[in-house]
């Protein structure tokens, strides 16, 4: 910026440096030259014209007279001031003034010189006719003053160029300036520019036209340019929304379609297991039939028939899963009698020291979907928050209301049946909330859970277009929220078309 | 006496279930496809049948309705292990036991079991249909 300025202002000063260095010598030259011609003529023709008169009357006079009358008139005009020598050359005979300040020997010849031989006196000669010969009239004239005032004259015009010299340089170096400060400010301007800052106002304020104009289709281009901006991280934005959006779809779809595939693959290893366990629990019947009670054998034998019931009931499980992953004959009802019925059941299981609270809204909370599976997420989800809270006790905290929700990035909008399950207990760390909707991940011991609890209620929420969403602080307890799609223009649809 | 036949491609499963009705006294016979099982229903008139509900080729629930075609008088108990394969066309989507058994009753059985079921529990069954 520094730079910029002094490079401008040398630039143009040293350019009027150089035009005045090679203008004004010839400037002050020619018009000392003027002037000094003006003066000589204004100086010599008077001179001439007075020295002709006095040569005029030197022929008029009587010839008798002539010597003495030539010598009181060489005196006289001497006398009179401006004539500094005189005399009259006739023939080898000179008369001279005797008032001549300048001597004799020192005059020269017919020189009309101005100015010349150093000893500042201009000399005129005259032929003068005296009866019939020629006498020469030389007069000397003192041209000091003169050249005293051109001198003077030259002086002034020496003064008048200089003076104009500094006003040029002085000017040269004020519009650098006003041309270098918009410069200036256009440099900072777009130092910000490029440095990111797009959306300060460009003001170069300037008298110049030029300026002006640049300021105004700069700041154009800027505006242009904070208008692009505008437009393209506008557009990356909702690029990187719609990407995530379409993110959380694929996940979501992907973790349905792995949901699925286990259902599936559980089905077939169930059905498998139960054609095993057929024999194995006959067999075992049969020879526990055929054995004294009370023997060593009886009692192993009871524990195998134990142990196909457990392997059963987890089959059954297992199926129950299975089956669940698949879509079922969708129908419209009410949440709430189906909450109710699930924690009616629930209130038998619970132990003293867990309370159960139902809080219920009837508005809203109408969904599509199979009742059984919504009785077996209400199931699910409660027996997990009783898990939680065994040890302790607590509070088990069951809401149902309809929600409009404007889509917070984890729900998308729309209207839905809210469905809360919160529970005072242990409480889960992230690394556990990360993966509790993974099928057959569990936190309980080996046989005290099938780990298929939560991704079979994730599996049926979404499977009626849901979303279920966890909160959890260790030590304090977990809410769970089920996002269900509400059924109100079902309902309307169905009636109507029934009606 | 009467006489019990058994229908399943598992071999193992037919056989526990005859050991267990040849205790309790029944003439029992064992076939491992509907095919076979209709071919022995024609030979040996059974008075109970217990098929499988899923099977290879021809599943249970088409046995039934043939057995019932041809021998409206006997008498069926379906049973199933459940499970997601099988050729079974009724409901593709219910693929639970109770779903399979469901079909098996609207097809004739007049008894269900599921696959594993106790021993007291398939007696029961077989005595429940048994006219004395």
């Amino acid at each position: 910026m520094e730079r910029l300025t002094n490079s401008l202002r040398v630039r143009l000063t040293s350019v009027v440096l150089v035009i005045h260095a090679a203008l004004v010598p010839l400037l002050y030259l020619g018009v000392s030259a003027i002037v000094e011609d003006g003066y000589a003529e204004l100086f010599v023709n008077p001179l001439r014209s007075n020295s002709r008169l006095i040569a005029d009357e030197l022929e008029a006079a009587d010839a008798q007279e002539f010597p003495r009358y030539a010598g009181a008139l060489l005196d006289s005009v001497v006398l009179s001031g401006q004539v500094v020598f005189a005399e009259i050359t006739d023939g080898a005979q000179t008369l001279h003034s005797s008032l001549s300040s300048v001597s004799p020997g020192r005059a020269r010849g017919d020189d009309f010189e101005f100015a010349d031989h150093g000893d500042q006196v201009y000399y005129i000669s005259h032929r003068v006719k005296r009866g019939t010969r020629w006498v020469v009239l030389r007069l000397g004239f003192d041209e000091g003053p003169t050249l005293e005032r051109i001198a003077a004259a030259k002086r002034r015009v020496l003064a008048a160029v200089l003076a104009f010299t500094a006003a040029s340089i002085a000017v040269a170096i004020w519009l650098s300036a006003v041309i270098a400060r918009p410069m200036v400010r256009l440099q900072e301007a777009a130092k910000r520019v490029a440095g990111g800052d797009v959306h300060t106002e460009l003001q170069m304020h300037s008298s110049i036209r030029e300026v002006r104009e640049l300021n105004h289709h700069l700041e154009r281009m800027r505006q242009e340019l904070v208008g692009t901006n505008d437009r393209l991280e506008s557009e990356i934005r909702g690029r990187e929304a719609s990407e995530q959006k379409r993110l959380d779809l694929e996940r979501r779809l992907l973790h349905r379609e792995r949901i699925a595939s286990i259902g599936t693959l559980a089905g077939g290893v169930a059905h498998e297991f139960n054609n095993i366990l057929t024999p194995i629990l006959l067999y075992s019947q049969i020879a526990l039939d055929d054995t004294a009670p009370d023997g060593a054998l009886a009692r192993d034998l009871t524990r195998i028939v134990a142990a196909a019931h457990r392997a059963r009931s987890l089959v059954n499980r297992i199926l129950t899963f299975s089956r669940e992953m698949h879509s079922q004959e969708p129908a419209v009802f009410s949440l709430r009698p189906t909450v109710e019925e699930a924690l009616a059941l629930m209130r038998a299981i619970v132990p003293a020291n867990i309370e159960v609270d139902f809080d219920a809204s009837e508005d809203g909370t109408a969904v599509q979907g199979d009742p059984s599976l919504v009785h077996q997420v209400v199931i699910n989800l409660c027996t997990n928050a009783y898990q939680a809270m065994r040890r302790t006790g607590g509070r088990l905290s069951v809401k149902l209301r309809g929600i409009d929700n404007p889509g917070d990035g984890q729900i998308n909008p729309g209207s839905y049946a809210l469905l809360e399950v919160g529970d005072t207990g242990h409480g889960m760390e992230q690394a556990v909330i990360l993966h509790i909707f993974e099928p057959f991940f569990t936190t309980r011991d080996v046989g005290e859970g099938t780990g298929l609890g939560l991704s079979v209620v994730h599996g049926i929420v979404t499977s009626m277009g849901g979303s279920i969403t966890v909160e959890s602080a260790v030590g304090q307890g977990t809410t769970f929220r089920v996002y269900l799609p509400a059924a109100a223009a079902q309902v309307c649809e169905r009636s109507g078309a029934l009606g | 006496m009467a006489s019990i036949l058994v229908v399943d491609d598992e071999p193992e499963v037919g056989e526990a279930i005859r050991r267990v009705l040849a205790r309790a006294g029944f003439l029992v016979a064992v076939a491992n496809s509907a095919e076979d099982g209709l071919r022995r229903m024609d030979e040996q008139r059974p008075d109970i049948v217990i098929t499988d509900v899923i099977m290879p080729k021809v599943h249970g629930l088409e046995l039934i309705t043939m057995l019932l075609s041809r021998h409206p008088r006997v008498r069926i108990i379906a049973i199933s292990g459940g499970g997601s394969f099988g050729p079974l066309a009724y409901k593709p989507d219910a693929i639970s036991t109770h779903a399979y058994l469901a079909a098996a009753r609207e097809a004739g059985a007049q008894e269900l079991l599921t696959k594993p079921f106790d021993m007291s529990d398939l007696l029961a069954a077989v005595r429940k249909l048994l006219p004395n």
